[in-house]
């Protein structure tokens, strides 16, 4: 399988349109290690900064008070990823910086909706109480899986199943999509596992493992994504000279 | 649901195959499967395969049940006056005991023990969860320096020797009810006697309580309830405390002590319960060592202050002898927990405070051990009643320091010959106990050696030798301490021996048993998995030339097979923990639920594949068809999660709100207008169904015809009767439903086959007659598989249709949408799975419809504890009480679900394009039949045989565990019978696939010779 896609993962390479190695072609089609690597340094310290300012100033944490301190994360992360992902847009010279902003904007509700309905479907509880947990989390969610792609590939179908039906990231900015959004969902997946049990842990609320989970998986899957691209560029290298 | 077009659809694809173009690849590809055929499994082969392992399976379950829980025969009724007589002389005289008043019945009691009674009243002081190590220290050394300081009189009363404590070992399972039961009766009970005994907790087997009552004692019970649920009726009065509130620790007790002084003065009873359970809520909270113990222990040892002082002063005044026994029914580990059978939990104490006190010329620091289940003989013997017929225990003998010497020994005698009574039942043809006849023994038997059965013997009458002769002595006064003491050792080693034989003989596990047991699952579970990956390898590769896009199918990881398997390996995982087991139902649904957003992720990927090909209108009516399965995975998804919602199950969180609380909540009057709705639901699901077979209107008629009779007798009995339940019109209207659906069942299974018509063949070879050498061959497959599709579909169609509609009837009101719901899944899921967007594997569908049905088990509300066992229901339309017909109502009601999703298995094979069958050149059925049949049967089998081995290892690891007789246990009945379920289930799949295409097989044959004519 590792085999098969490295295999597709070439192909994809050969396809883009200029084979040469200098930096000379436009930085959102195959962004290098380093931008890559402050990308996520970025979007990993806003999710630091958020938890950080939300334990100092209003002495919250996601235990004690969920709601307040997902609202915090995702009202922090949230510029940061839909401008900084902006930056990366597919194509920049069809499409302006602000027109990728607000794409990022708009899939930020739209996103929530399909990963709240996600998570309803896989035995999130419903109900007045728990709307507003839901509500901040999902869109949490979406700013880690939707809002990037949204923003990088805009309304591009084909793009979007390539990565989120097939899984099949082809250049250095679909790994650095694709990642860390599989990451979040899969995080978040397992980490609804210890909710069932009888440890009578406060954490074991509804969305907060979860939430960890989610986090957790992020977090890992960018430093993956991160070695992805360092690796690709690499090998670019060694191809080009 | 678009099943008016599914068959339809489905003809039209099978004539594709048949266009000339597609021929030659057809014939190459039905060379290779030949080649690969011959070389590999053939349908007889593999027939014999599954059966084999199926038998293996049910051989090594039964091996293992039998040698994990042992079945111990519990003797029926009570003890009555034959007890003074010894065993094998019963039918000297029979009177008859039960005319008697009590106070005859006492005196006559009195008159056969020769012994007045030593006291006259008994207060039983139960403290839950008490480990004997508190009051009496551990290995020899006293208690910790804490404890002694917090229960100073006890230790007061036990220094002076005034009373006398022991550690009494109590028996797994160490929970409250279990071991009451054992107090008062003196069996161990094996663990199905508890899960049979579902449908009521009254304790029926002999007990003490009973043999009290029986004299005419007048009885009061202070604390825990469960001492009424066990006897109710017999307590004159009575004030029960739950233990449900494990928090509380202070009004728990005070409850119990509220009355205390007020009953202590009272004189109009005879026995006295106290049980008090603060001390077990203390261990629940903060373990042995929580800061509350010290406060509680003192608690205690006021209580049994005021009570000795009080029986004291009485006995004093003349006023009456009574023995106040202290007992705890098990311990508790560090934590405070209990249920296993580590030394700390089963460590529980037995106080005797009244006896004479005798001079102890040295402070009793060594405390013997006895088993709990000697209270009762003691008990028993003490206040001249019979002993428990069940009994294994042995009496205590510091109990009876008082007595003479005689006496002491008649007491012996009466327990070595209860004892001995039960043996005899136990040990069939144990010939040595005709002590009736004059014993001409020599008493001069020394030792005892050779099998248990020898032994016991040689014992027995070896106690009853000795014993005649020292009286035979004392009536010639040549009498002699000596002697007298070597019967009571005789005795002694008789009762010992026989009681430890007796209480191993219930929880013995005997490891030949459980390894055999063992390996042949393991065995079989090989032979399954074994099977299907060899099936796989078989039928996949002849699958590729069907289809187009080979490359992907071939070349590419398939995500939703793994998580199929990652499914059951993540089940089996989670099933080592007792609260993943508890709340099973989570598991179930979360994986169920993310295996069909694995399908709704896999169905855009081939919607989207196709649009990217090309736009051609053909593929663009596929397309459609694709948006059909994203709905129809969309739906199941929904459904699933009202399924969820609609009971909470589990252990831990069932008291939080769903849909099923808030109906009962809201009264019938919301509920049967669900009940209407599935109804209405499910009958036009059922009648639409039959539309597909228009061509042959008749046919559809009365099978249609059936459906609605049946529907509408039920839905009278949902309107007029479910109200008022066992009303005597409902009986026979609910027989006359069974009656009916059985009939119809059977008669589509047996008939339909037969008469169902199939297509004109001259209208299908049109297109082959001209093309095929083997013209006769081609049309006798097709008949075959046309006729073997229709006839297959309308019986499955039966089926399903007729358990929905016995499950509305049986199943509790509230459970009639999760019916329609799951009914829907099923559906919506095979639809899903049978149009042609997205390929999967054929084992991939059966699990995805085997695991839906698996999580709507939990749906319909069972949990893993055996108390949500719908008994109300197993009632329905039985004219008579039938173990064995509430039996099978049970188990149709509690696996509802999973036995839906099996029989659709029958319809599901119907829908599926079998491949390969069209490629055989000639009718061979055993092929078709192993392309039809062997998927839907074998991946549940598979599937359940390796949670079953699983299941099986966890439980024997688990066999010390805290928890494995409140958790772990049922769970395993329950997987037992899911088992049991699968193969009822299997079963009617292949019978009804293999019937169907023998009866095809002939029809197609006699349908050629009359074309050749």
């Amino acid at each position: 399988m590792a085999k098969k896609k490295q295999q597709h993962a070439t192909n994809g390479s050969d396809t883009v349109p200029s084979p040469s190695p200098l930096p000379s072609p436009p930085p959102s089609l195959s962004p290098s290690p380093w931008q890559a690597f402050l990308v996520h340094l970025i979007s990993g310290l806003g999710l630091a900064s958020a938890l950080g300012v939300a334990h100092k100033v209003y002495s919250v944490n996601l235990i004690s008070d969920p709601i307040h301190t997902l609202r915090l994360i995702w009202v922090f992360e949230a510029p940061i990823v839909i401008l900084i992902y902006s930056l990366l847009r597919k194509n920049p010279k069809q499409c302006s910086y602000w027109k990728a902003v607000g794409r990022g904007i708009l899939a930020l509700p739209a996103g929530a909706v399909v990963n709240a309905l996600g998570a309803i479907a896989l035995g999130a509880p419903v109900g007045s109480k728990y709307f507003l947990k839901t509500l901040n989390w999902s869109l949490l969610m979406s700013l880690f899986t939707f809002v990037p792609a949204a923003s990088v590939f805009g309304s591009s179908w084909t793009d979007w199943i390539q990565l989120f039906g097939h899984t099949k990231p082809s250049g250095c900015i679909d790994y650095m999509i694709c990642l860390p959004a599989h990451g979040a969902v899969i995080g978040a997946w397992f980490g609804a596992w210890p909710m069932p049990l009888d440890w009578d842990r406060p954490w074991q609320e509804w969305p907060i493992c979860v939430s960890y989970g989610a986090i957790a998986g992020y977090l890992i899957a960018m430093v993956a994504s991160f070695s992805f691209v360092l690796l690709r560029s690499n090998r670019q290298h060694i191809k080009g000279e | 649901m678009r099943i008016k077009h599914l068959n339809i659809h489905l003809r039209i694809t099978q004539t594709n195959v048949f266009t000339a173009a597609d021929l030659f690849s057809v014939k190459k590809t039905a060379t290779v499967s030949r080649q690969r055929m011959s070389s590999s499994l053939t349908c007889t082969k593999l027939t014999l395969c599954t059966v084999s392992a199926v038998l293996v399976q049910i051989i090594g379950l039964s091996l293992f049940v039998l040698g994990f829980f042992p079945v111990k025969p519990a003797l029926p009724g009570f003890s009555g006056p034959e007890s003074f007589r010894p065993p094998g002389c019963d039918s000297v005289e029979d009177q008859n005991v039960s005319n008697l008043r009590p106070d005859q019945l006492k005196s006559l009691y009195q008159e056969l023990y020769e012994i007045p009674p030593s006291f006259d009243r008994l207060i039983l002081m139960v403290i839950d969860g008490l480990p004997a190590e508190f009051v009496l220290g551990r290995d020899g050394r006293p208690p910790s320096m804490l404890i002694e300081e917090v229960m100073p009189y006890t230790q007061s009363l036990l220094a002076s020797g005034m009373a006398v404590g022991y550690h009494a070992k109590a028996a797994p399972p160490t929970v409250t009810m279990p071991r009451l039961k054992a107090m008062v009766s003196g069996a161990i009970g094996g663990f199905l006697d508890v899960a049979f005994n579902f449908n009521t907790q009254a304790l029926l087997d002999d007990n003490l309580i009973r043999q009290f009552f029986n004299i005419g004692w007048e009885m009061v019970m202070l604390g825990d309830e469960t001492w009424l649920k066990l006897f109710p009726g017999l307590f004159k009065r009575h004030d029960g405390v739950s233990s449900f509130y494990v928090k509380d620790t202070v009004q728990v007790d005070y409850n119990v002590s509220r009355h205390l002084g007020d009953e202590l003065n009272r004189t109009d009873w005879n026995l006295l319960i106290l049980h008090y359970l603060g001390l077990d809520h203390v261990g629940h909270i903060g373990g042995r060592s929580s800061v509350f113990m010290g406060s509680k222990l003192k608690e205690m040892d006021e209580v049994i202050k005021m009570i000795h002082l009080s029986t004291k002063r009485r006995q004093d005044n003349d006023q009456g002898r009574t023995l106040l026994m202290v007992v705890s029914d098990h311990g508790m580990t560090e934590n405070g927990n209990h249920g296993g059978s580590s030394y700390e939990e089963t460590d529980s104490l037995v106080l005797l405070v009244g006896l004479k006190p005798k001079s102890y010329d040295y402070p009793l620091v060594t405390h013997s051990t006895i088993h709990q289940v000697d209270i009762a003989p003691t008990l028993a013997l003490l206040f001249g009643v019979p002993i428990p017929k069940n009994n294994v225990g042995k009496l205590i003998s510091e109990a009876f320091d008082s007595l003479t010497d005689d006496q002491l020994l008649r007491k012996l005698e009466l327990n070595s010959w209860q004892l001995l009574r039960l043996l005899q039942v136990q040990i069939h043809g144990l010939t040595c106990a005709n002590s009736c006849d004059v014993l001409s023994n020599d008493p001069g038997i020394t030792e005892c050696n050779g099998g248990d059965q020898e032994m016991l013997c040689c014992l027995f009458a070896k106690a009853v030798a000795l014993h005649k002769s020292w009286k035979s002595k004392r009536v010639s006064r040549s009498i002699s301490g000596d002697e007298h003491h070597k019967t009571l050792l005789a005795y002694d080693d008789f009762l010992g021996a026989a009681s430890k034989w007796l209480s191993g003989r219930a929880t013995y596990k005997p490891a030949g048993l459980l390894t055999s047991g063992v390996a042949a699952m393991v065995f079989s579970c090989f032979v399954f998995v074994g099977l299907l990956f060899r099936l796989d390898q078989e039928v996949h590769p002849c699958k590729i030339y069907l289809l187009s896009d080979v490359r992907d199918i071939v070349h590419n990881w398939h995500f939703d097979e793994t998580y199929v398997l990652a499914i059951i390996f993540i089940l089996v995982l989670s099933m080592g923990s007792s609260s993943m087991v508890e709340e099973e139902q989570y598991i179930w649904h979360f994986l169920t639920s993310t295996f069909y957003l694995v399908l709704l992720r896999k169905t855009f990927q081939s919607l989207v594949a196709r649009t990217g090909q090309s736009f051609t209108t053909l593929i663009k009516g596929q397309n459609r068809s694709s948006y059909i399965q994203v709905f129809s995975i969309i739906l199941i998804l929904t459904t699933g999660r009202i399924m969820r919602g609609w009971h909470q199950g589990g252990v831990n969180w069932a008291h939080l709100p769903d849909i099923s609380k808030w109906l009962g909540q809201a009264g019938r009057c919301y509920v049967k207008p669900l009940q209407l709705v599935s109804w209405v639901l499910i009958m036009s699901l059922g009648v639409y169904s039959l539309f597909p077979l228009q061509s042959e209107k008749y046919f559809a008629m009365i099978i249609g015809f059936t459906f609605l009779v049946s529907g509408a007798l039920v839905l009278q009995h949902i309107i007029e009767y479910q109200d008022t339940s066992f009303a005597d019109g409902s009986n026979s209207t609910v027989q006359i439903i069974y009656a009916l659906l059985g009939v119809s069942t059977l008669g589509a299974f047996f008939c339909l086959p037969w008469l169902i018509p199939v297509p004109n063949p001259k209208i299908l070879s049109v297109h082959t007659g001209s093309l095929s050498s083997n013209f006769l061959a081609d049309l006798r497959m097709k008949f075959l598989v046309l006729g073997f599709r229709d006839s297959i579909y309308v019986i499955g169609w039966a089926y399903i249709h007729h358990w929905c509609l016995l499950q509305l009837l049986l199943q509790q009101p509230t459970n009639s949408m999760p019916v329609l719901f799951l009914l829907v899944q099923i559906l919506a899921s095979m639809y899903c799975c049978s149009k042609g967007g997205i390929h999967l594997k054929q084992w991939v569908e059966v699990a995805g419809l085997y695991y839906l049905g698996l999580a709507g088990h939990f749906a319909f509300g069972n949990t893993n504890t055996l108390a949500t066992i719908d008994v109300a229901g197993a009632f329905i339309g039985i004219s008579s009480h039938s173990t064995l017909l509430s039996g099978i109502l049970m188990f149709i009601i509690t696996y509802a679900s999973p036995m839906l999703a099996l029989l659709s298995m029958v319809m599901y094979m119907s829908l599926k394009e079998t491949c390969g069958l069209v490629n055989a050149q000639e009718v061979d059925i055993g092929h078709f039949l192993k392309m039809t049949v062997s998927f839907p049967c074998l991946v549940p089998l598979g599937l359940n045989s390796i949670v079953l081995v699983a299941y099986t290892i966890v439980l024997l690891l688990m066999r010390n565990h805290l928890f494995v007789w409140s958790v772990f246990s049922p769970k395993y009945l329950y997987v037992c019978a899911t088992t049991v379920c699968i193969y009822i289930g299997v079963s009617v799949v292949c019978l009804t696939a293999i019937y169907a295409s023998l009866v095809f097989a002939f029809r197609s044959r006699y349908a050629a010779v009359l074309r050749q004519r």
